[in-house]
């Protein structure tokens, strides 16, 4: 067999080689999206023993306790809340489960910045309740405040998992426990929640990571943790010791990310089918209202009250004028750059994703994984790596709105890219080959046959795309040009003057958008 | 000899021709093919039987040009499309495929997936020619999922043959069907061919599909071409143990060859035998006997005593003792005419006609 550059070419890609202009883009688009973060971290470790120590000696232990410490907490509270919740509505004669099994979900659409506000609102130092006797007892600017704030917007995570996975899970066990003779109460604790496990640590890790990463609630709340830290060092144009901090976070992430993939794989191993999926459902008793009382208690804090709250607020800022020439162009702003994210990342999920699936090499497959970099890793840290890379490499597009749209794309191309990947893994290679059989080159195949099958699932990433891009709040902050805010920004800010009535209007439309994508998310679970 | 059988048919011009191909997956230390060479005639349907994991797949697969081989030649209608040198890829290749499942394409109708790979300036009269051809006038308009099983598989087989390609390939192509439809697509697959006049090559490890819808039956096993000939052929001929049991069933026997050269020297007396492969009396050979060629007759030579016996409408298919002093005893399929009254322990005299035996060569 002649050794020459072709048959490597082959055999790096399995006999099955990509087009040049197909590996290329997803090269580029690869790369483009693991620079950033690669930077950081290169530039952490530059940092110096002496920056490293006087870090170690100083913020780092703290820190390390406050964002662990957070992170614990909220994730147990979490845990708790949501597998209750999933276990009443699926499971019980909870009266109106069916209404309930989404109405839990919709604390998703809220970003918890804007929750943090209403909770501000609510409790803070000016709040509605602090005329109420003992209201002093608790602070919402404390570690409890942030928890109880975090909790109440993530716990869905949990819920989402758990519900779905008690959805397929067949009641032959249970009835199989019952007939050996254990109680309802030794049913659940001894068979339901052993089953449960893997969808309970899966939305468990999700939601550490979130709080992780979270800048927006907890810099509201004025709690201080890596991601604020990170923050206020890059204000204060202290790149070295940003960098430093971003490492230990990415470690911290990575490690979470890595025990994540790790009870994936052991879920197969649980994955339940046939028998009956539905029985009968477990009668509550004399619990059955105090079990009503705590899901419409969750709702509420949830939800009810953090829109009442904006609804109060938006109809006192409109009243008063908030809906001016300006605020419509910060809406203008968020819904342009959010919107060519949103175009920019339906153009280069498919191509990443495709060169993975049908081209599995160990080239596609490091692309792909790759890619996730700026979406799995803090908003911030991906900041100050497009400011690292634009201020070194390109800077005619520092602090332009550009950069700006290409930081959405770099954190959240690889929801694009999951949807994208849903919808081709139900489409059969046999279909592209039989294109090719029919006299279609490769890329013909792709814009003719491929494209127009998956569109769906990139027009759905694409909303996934936008409405992130609508919320998101650190990178925001970091990059934007001077004079460009957006909605989310305008919030922030607002809020953190305490001008309630200009913050609630872009909040409220905020989650009213957020509502579009919500059908497909719970599809996703 | 299969080198020898390519050289003997190189005037005529084959549609298809594989010289020695080898193909070797990735990642797996032994070759899916292993050096198979065949040459396929114009117009005519040619399957590829065999069980799962015997290269059938990967053959049809080297042929369309969706698999490279290692080494080896392919040649359509004339033209190297795969060689050491050249590679053509499939879309140039001028086949038509009908996959498995099909692979209808869900966002085209039944005309839009017919006249997908037709040149344009005859696209709307070639889809017309074809849906009358597939029996689907009417439907044109009807998305993938609104068609039933059988319709589907037609819009597959017109969508290969609306190009005019140099071959039609089909893989498993009743795979997905159920018995009743299965029986009628195999009739009207080989019908649309025919009348098309297209060549076609097809894959299955149905040796029902291969033996009623084939012109020629390429019987493969382990990457390596079994035997090649017409149904006829291969079932009342098979030339080893493998093709004798996979291709419907037989009883296997040892004995030497007679001094006639025309019959075979056995534990069950001298078998009478056309297809003896003119090897010399004495040599020891094994005999394959199809259960067709056992007939009662009061008169016949071998006795026998019914060890079992299942009744299936078409035939009675009985397990015979035939105890000749050698242990353990021989048992013989036969399947009788149903309408042969038989019972377990009943002692029955038959003989064996020559028409279903064959010598086969042992390994």
């Amino acid at each position: 067999m002649p050794r020459t550059v072709s048959a490597y070419w082959l055999k790096l890609w399995r006999g099955n080689p990509p087009g040049i202009f197909l590996a290329l883009l997803s090269l580029v688009v690869g790369c483009a999206m693991f620079i950033p973060v690669l930077y950081v971290f290169v530039r952490g470790l530059q940092g110096g023993t002496a920056s490293w120590m006087r870090l170690m000696d100083t913020r780092i232990p703290i820190l390390l306790q406050r964002s662990l410490g957070l992170a614990l907490v909220v994730t147990v509270l979490g845990v708790v809340i949501g597998v209750a919740a999933a276990w009443l509505v699926v499971r019980t004669d909870l009266p109106g489960k069916r209404a309930w099994q989404w109405l839990l979900a919709l604390p998703m659409v809220i970003p918890p910045y804007i929750g943090a506000i209403t909770y501000i609102i609510i409790f803070g130092p000016r709040g509605w309740l602090h005329n109420l006797p003992g209201a002093h007892l608790f602070s919402i600017y404390s570690f409890g405040g942030v928890a109880l704030v975090l909790t109440t917007f993530t716990y869905p995570y949990v819920y989402l998992i758990c519900s779905a996975s008690l959805k397929r899970m067949s009641r032959s066990y249970e009835e199989a426990a019952q007939a050996a003779g254990f109680s309802r109460g030794a049913v659940a604790l001894r068979v339901v929640l052993p089953m449960l496990r893997p969808a309970i640590g899966a939305g468990a890790l999700l939601i550490a990571l979130y709080v992780l990463s979270d800048f927006g609630a907890i810099s509201i709340l004025r709690y201080n943790t890596f991601t604020t830290a990170i923050y206020y060092q890059m204000g204060s144009f202290d790149h070295k010791a940003a960098s430093i901090l971003s490492v230990i976070l990415v470690l911290i992430s990575l490690t979470l990310i890595w025990l994540e993939t790790k009870t994936r794989q052991g879920q197969k191993f649980y994955v339940t089918k046939g028998g009956l999926a539905r029985g009968a459902e477990i009668p509550l008793g004399i619990c059955k209202w105090p079990s009503f009382i705590f899901i419409f208690m969750l709702f509420a804090v949830s939800v009810l009250l953090p829109l009442g709250v904006l609804g109060y607020w938006s109809y006192t800022g409109i009243v008063r004028g908030a809906l001016d020439q300006r605020f419509f162009g910060f809406a203008l702003n968020s819904l342009s750059t959010a919107g060519i994210a949103s175009i920019l990342s339906m153009t280069f999920a498919l191509p990443v994703v495709y060169l993975k699936l049908r081209h599995p090499s160990i080239v596609s497959y490091s692309l792909d994984k790759m890619a996730y970099a700026g979406y799995a890793l803090p908003g911030v840290v991906v900041a100050l790596g497009l400011v690292f890379v634009f201020s070194n490499y390109l800077p005619f597009l520092y602090g332009s709105m550009a950069m700006l749209i290409i930081s959405y794309v770099v954190r959240f191309l690889p929801q694009n890219m999951q949807a994208v990947e849903a919808s081709l893994n139900l489409v059969s290679p046999r279909i592209e080959e039989a294109g090719r059989s029919l006299g279609l080159p490769p890329w013909q195949t792709l814009f003719k046959i491929t494209l127009p099958v998956v569109a769906p699932g990139i027009l759905a990433g694409g909303a996934f795309v936008f409405v992130s891009a609508l919320k998101e709040l650190p990178a925001t902050l970091l990059l934007r040009p001077p004079g460009l805010d957006t909605l989310a920004v305008r919030v922030w800010i607002e809020a953190g003057e305490g001008f309630y009535h200009a913050a609630a209007p872009a909040a409220l439309i905020i989650i009213l958008i957020s509502i579009l994508p919500l059908k497909w998310m719970l599809s996703k679970y | 000899m299969d080198a020898k059988q390519i050289l003997s048919e190189v005037k005529t011009i084959s549609a298809i021709e594989l010289n020695l191909v080898v193909k070797t997956y990735l990642g797996s230390s032994e070759p899916a093919v292993k050096g198979i060479s065949l040459s396929v005639d114009s117009g005519s349907i040619v399957t590829l039987l065999g069980p799962s994991g015997c290269g059938k797949t990967t053959t049809l697969r080297l042929i369309a040009g969706f698999e490279r081989a290692d080494s080896g030649e392919i040649k359509l209608a004339g033209k190297v499309v795969s060689d050491m040198s050249t590679w053509v890829p499939p879309e140039r290749r001028g086949i038509g495929m009908v996959f498995q499942d099909y692979a209808l394409f869900p966002h085209l109708n039944v005309r839009d997936n017919i006249g997908f790979g037709c040149k344009s300036h005859q696209r709307a009269e070639r889809i017309r020619e074809i849906l009358a051809l597939v029996d689907l006038t009417g439907l044109e308009n009807r998305y993938p999922h609104e068609l039933s099983g059988g319709q589907q598989q037609r819009v597959a087989l017109g969508r290969a043959l609306a190009p005019h390609p140099v071959v039609v390939l089909l893989d498993e192509p009743f795979s997905n069907l159920d018995a009743d439809l299965r029986a009628q697509m195999r009739l009207e697959v080989k019908q649309i061919i025919t009348a098309a006049g297209a060549t076609a090559v097809l894959v299955t490890h149905d040796q029902r599909d291969a033996l009623s819808i084939s012109d020629q039956i390429v019987v493969m096993r382990d990457g390596r071409v079994e035997q090649i000939g017409s149904p006829r052929d291969v079932y009342q001929h098979p030339e080893s143990r493998f093709v004798a049991m996979f291709v419907g069933d037989s009883n296997i026997i040892p004995g030497i060859i007679g001094p006639d050269t025309k019959s075979i020297e056995t534990t069950l007396g001298l078998v009478p035998c056309n297809h003896t492969h003119d090897l010399p009396p004495g040599q020891p050979v094994y005999l394959s006997i199809r259960p067709e060629s056992i007939e009662l007759t009061s008169e016949g030579s071998v006795e026998g005593v019914v060890e079992s016996l299942s009744y299936t409408g078409q035939s009675v298919d009985v397990k015979i003792r035939v105890d000749q002093g050698v242990n353990p005893a021989l048992i013989l399929l036969a399947h009788l005419h149903p309408e042969e009254k038989v019972q377990r322990g009943d002692k029955l005299h038959f003989r064996i006609m020559p028409d279903f035996v064959a010598v086969i060569r042992e390994h």
